[in-house]
């Protein structure tokens, strides 16, 4: 469990490297969220005991680099930890373009309650990066998805 | 049953932490904890980021010198003219002291003491404008410290650690900066939309205001030193119904394409 871990937080970093350096270096107003795919491998693989107390501290991580109100960010992953965890009964999780078309909306949903908290009127402007954003957070979330599953089948060996 | 009285468990745990960081109020971020996690993200990202950066530098500095011969000769008569020019805006400059001294105009812009900075990371979110930089208290960075570059205001400080220090562009929705119109002296507040406009709030409807016209730091509140440039006005809307004018600015700063910025240390004379 320990190794599994370890490995998902080194994965973290190099994450917020993509998130917060690589890509907004290549068109600033785009951001992708790899994290969502996390939070669905992390449901799909991990049990919900490991899983809740790994989206917290992971969060928490992501808050460093954020201007966001303390607590935002770990508040928006959880929420979404706990919606997918109801979805899961509903929908094959296991499917890659479920995992697609899950990691684009939830993407989008995360970016739109963030600015509805805060300010609506922050999304002016930014509505077509935000949309290239959610499509990209899906392409990337099955990947993330086999990352993860990739992990726990090379530590349960 | 005991699965599920785990997840509840868990549940409170999570939502009692969540409140805890709200309380803790709006920019808490410069906590130990998250201090520690910058710290550790700057030297994960030194390392990444030095075989590419050694590799662009090797690109840079020997397979892009083809044509630095034809350069050096047209840098170096670029700079014979502009020793020229020197010497022309020496006269001007020594003619303007002594016209100033003659007028005991008080020079309140005195030299600001700069720290430069790299840009490390942006948001992770779209919603909000926040930037790392390189260099934190060790090099002289505090919080509400000004940050800038030569075009103009950048932001402020809101969390240092040794070696970052988190910025808040001018742009974010939680940013708020005392302001003045140059030339009518309209004084007012420069908020951040999220979006790369600015709005000047608090100026009233037969305030006159111009499009075009350039908006400065005024020096109220103490953080930012007058004079500074933010932006120019870009929009005004006038609604006969509202006590204040909508006016939108347009920044000097380019957030999108920062990459070096300033910070300005304390001995600079802030007043209004």
């Amino acid at each position: 469990m320990w190794r599994l871990q370890t490995s998902l937080f080194g994965i973290l970093f190099v994450i917020i490297l993509m998130e917060a350096t690589v890509i907004p270096s290549i068109w600033a107003p785009l951001r992708v969220d790899f994290f969502i795919g996390m939070i669905i491998a992390q449901i799909i693989y991990i049990p919900f005991s490991q899983g809740l107390p790994f989206v917290v501290l992971a969060t928490l991580i992501l808050q460093a680099f954020s201007g966001a109100r303390l607590g935002l960010i770990p508040l928006l992953y959880i929420a979404a930890f706990l919606a997918m965890d109801v979805i899961k009964n509903l929908v094959y999780l296991e499917n890659s373009y479920s995992q697609m078309v899950l990691g684009a909306c939830f993407a989008l949903a995360l970016s739109l309650i963030a600015a509805f908290l805060t300010d609506i009127a922050a999304l002016e402007g930014t509505v077509f990066p935000m949309i290239v954003g959610a499509v990209f957070s899906g392409l990337v979330s099955p990947a993330m998805v086999y990352i993860v599953c990739r992990l726990q089948i090379a530590y349960e060996q | 049953m005991g699965r599920s009285n785990t997840r509840v468990i868990f549940l409170v745990a999570a939502v009692a932490l969540i409140l805890v960081l709200i309380s803790l109020g709006q920019y808490g971020s410069s906590s130990a904890g998250i201090s520690y996690v910058r710290e550790g993200y700057y030297v994960f990202e030194k390392v990444v980021t030095a075989p590419f950066t050694f590799m662009a530098n090797l690109w840079k500095d020997y397979v892009l010198l083809v044509d630095t011969h034809r350069d050096n000769k047209q840098l170096s008569k670029q700079v014979a003219e502009m020793r020229v020019q020197c010497m022309t805006l020496e006269e001007l400059r020594s003619e303007n002291e002594r016209l100033r001294a003659m007028l005991d105009f008080k020079d309140v812009h005195k030299a600001f003491k700069l720290y430069p900075a790299s840009l490390l990371t942006q948001d992770i979110t779209l919603v909000f404008k926040t930037a790392i930089i390189d260099r934190g208290s060790r090099s002289g960075f505090f919080i509400n410290m000004p940050v800038v570059n030569p075009l103009g205001v950048v932001g402020r400080v809101i969390a240092a650690s040794p070696h970052t220090s988190q910025v808040l562009l001018i742009t974010d929705p939680n940013s708020a900066i005392p302001a003045i119109i140059e030339s009518s002296r309209v004084k007012g507040i420069v908020k951040g939309t999220g979006s790369n406009i600015l709005s000047l709030e608090y100026v009233r409807m037969d305030d006159e205001v111009q499009v075009g016209d350039c908006v400065i730091t005024s020096g109220l509140l103490g953080i930012f030193p007058k004079g500074l440039k933010i932006g120019y006005v870009q929009e005004v809307r006038k609604d006969e119904r509202k006590i204040f004018a909508e006016v939108l600015v347009k920044p000097c700063v380019a957030m999108e394409k920062i990459e070096g910025v300033f910070g300005i240390g304390r001995d600079v004379a802030i007043t209004d």
